[in-house]
């Protein structure tokens, strides 16, 4: 057993080694269309959470006084609810809640969220019975703005749906380029290992007439595309993580009407979208060696 | 040891390699497969290491039909046949040492039996003090005793040698000849494919002539004709 790790190891770095032109360019190849991939699912998180408020249809949040009782807030709650002809529901979110949204929302501008916190009011979240009766909605704020207990009433501007739709713009575009990223890299893995095993066909063949099994020569070439694979994604990882870390900074110097306080991603998320790209390199890195070293074992 | 029944091979509907070929090879023995250039002796020897596959037929080794042998089951088979080679498939990367040793290590020999066989195969082929040559720096002759020692070495039951005097001059080919005799005494059965006249008449072992992939015959202490 100690013998084939043995073997197996020395093959693999013996092979990177020779092929150091294609496994830098293999490698590359990897990092951008991972880095690529973690950018996509970044971007996505960060118009997610800049548009956090008015997921699931939401048309209009009604902010309720900070410290406000819980008969108030029933009493809110049943004159929403008494549009039974606009309002499909009025979801209640607390001041925990929402100074959770707050988090998300100022992610960018940790001084404002300071200031917001110790006051911070609880909202409910409107939503209509359907599209057409969203601005039937809309007329109605006036009225809602006047019941006791409100210190404001807010609807999507214009703003908002520029945000949404950009977030399916650019979702689907940059999804399709790194697959097709992924795609070159795989094959890129794919055709350094063939040269490799190409390189060593002879050896290949003498292996295999004294008896060697497919997995003994294919492990050392598993090995190879698979660190390539993580070595690019660590690589597209770091880089990736660089660049949401400098977002963020920049993002704190933007004006504080600019908007974009909630357009960054700050909680663990990064980390779990690195965990994926080193799990997707490995993926691609052993899926395209293990073809590739298949076309050389039929001796 | 091997016994081939109506083995028939066709490359293509032009091309028929083997016609219903029939032999048994007993244990021990040494075999001469003769014959011009496309009879069909390396083919036969492909046979038995299962590179290739007749159309119809069966080829025993050891009694078993390796052409219903499964794929994963090939590399145990041909852990007990040793395969030499006209153009010798030494690894010009690799010293004599690690040429043989790579035989071994490829199917999973212990580092410690490793060093203890490699130098005592090459002490069997004369070749003792030379392990740490690459290829090029050795003679034709010397390279093919490589190749011999990498096959051996595994102590195989069958020794299965395509040409293996073909690209040397006849002493040295004498030579390869002696040894592999000495193999053989020690009970490994010998197929060798030539069609080198002058050993076979020199060997007087047990002769499989083909002509045109069929076996035209088959005689004990024969003779090149």
């Amino acid at each position: 057993m100690i013998s084939r790790l043995r073997y197996t190891f020395r093959e693999m770095w013996a092979s990177l080694s020779r092929n150091l032109t294609l496994t830098f360019a293999a490698v590359i190849t990897s990092t951008v269309s991972l880095f690529l991939f973690g950018m996509t699912l970044l971007i996505q998180e960060g118009f997610d959470n800049q548009l956090s408020e008015w997921t699931g249809g939401v048309e209009m949040i009604v902010y309720v006084k900070h410290g406000a009782t819980p008969d108030q807030i029933t009493y809110l709650e049943g004159a929403l609810l008494s549009q039974t002809s606009v309002v499909q529901s009025a979801e209640y979110c607390d001041e925990a809640c929402s100074a959770d949204l707050a988090t998300t929302l100022l992610a960018g501008d940790p001084g404002a969220l300071e200031q917001l916190l110790p006051g911070i009011p609880s909202l409910f979240k409107v939503t209509p019975i359907d599209q057409g009766s969203g601005a039937v909605l809309r007329s109605l704020k006036a009225e809602f703005e006047s019941l006791p207990n409100v210190v404001d009433v807010k609807t999507p501007d214009e703003a908002v749906e520029t945000l949404s739709q950009l977030k399916s713009f650019f979702g689907v575009r940059t999804l399709v380029m790194s697959v097709v990223l992924l795609l070159a890299s795989a094959l890129l893995i794919w055709n350094t290992i063939r040269t490799a095993m190409f390189a060593r066909r002879r050896e290949i063949e003498v292996m295999k007439l004294v008896g060697a099994t497919n997995w003994f020569i294919r492990l050392p070439f598993m090995l190879e595309g698979l660190l390539q694979g993580i070595a690019g994604a660590t690589l597209g990882s770091a880089f990736l993580l660089f660049v949401n870390n400098d977002w963020t900074k920049g993002v704190r110097g933007f004006p504080d009407n600019s908007g974009l306080a909630g357009f960054v991603v700050t909680d663990s998320y990064p980390v779990w979208v690195c965990f994926a790209m080193i799990v997707l390199g490995a993926l691609v890195g052993a899926v395209g060696s293990a073809t590739a070293a298949s076309r050389f074992l039929d001796v | 040891m091997i016994k081939l029944e109506n083995v028939h091979k066709i490359y293509s509907t032009e091309v028929t390699a083997l016609r219903d070929a029939t032999f048994e090879i007993a244990k021990g023995e040494f075999v001469f497969l003769v014959g011009p250039s496309g009879s069909g002796k390396s083919t036969l020897l492909r046979l038995m290491n299962r590179q290739e596959r007749p159309e119809r037929g069966a080829v025993l080794v050891a009694g078993r039909n390796i052409n219903d042998m499964p794929d994963a089951k090939v590399p145990y088979l041909r852990r007990n046949l040793g395969n030499i080679f006209q153009d010798y498939k030494l690894l010009a990367n690799k010293t004599v040492f690690e040429n043989i040793a790579f035989a071994l290590e490829v199917i999973g020999r212990p580092r410690h039996v490793i060093r203890q066989q490699v130098p005592a195969v090459l002490d069997l082929v004369g070749l003792g003090g030379k392990q740490e040559r690459f290829p090029h720096q050795l003679s034709g002759g010397e390279q093919q005793r490589v190749s011999i020692a990498r096959a051996f070495v595994n102590r195989p039951l069958i020794l299965l040698a395509d040409e293996p005097t073909g690209n040397l001059d006849p002493a040295t080919g004498e030579g390869i000849m002696r040894l592999l005799d000495r193999i053989n005494k020690t009970g490994t059965t010998v197929v060798m494919a030539t069609h080198d006249q002058r050993i076979v008449n020199m060997m007087r072992k047990r002769v499989i002539q083909l002509d045109r992939g069929t076996i035209v015959r088959d005689q004990a202490r024969g003779v090149y004709e």
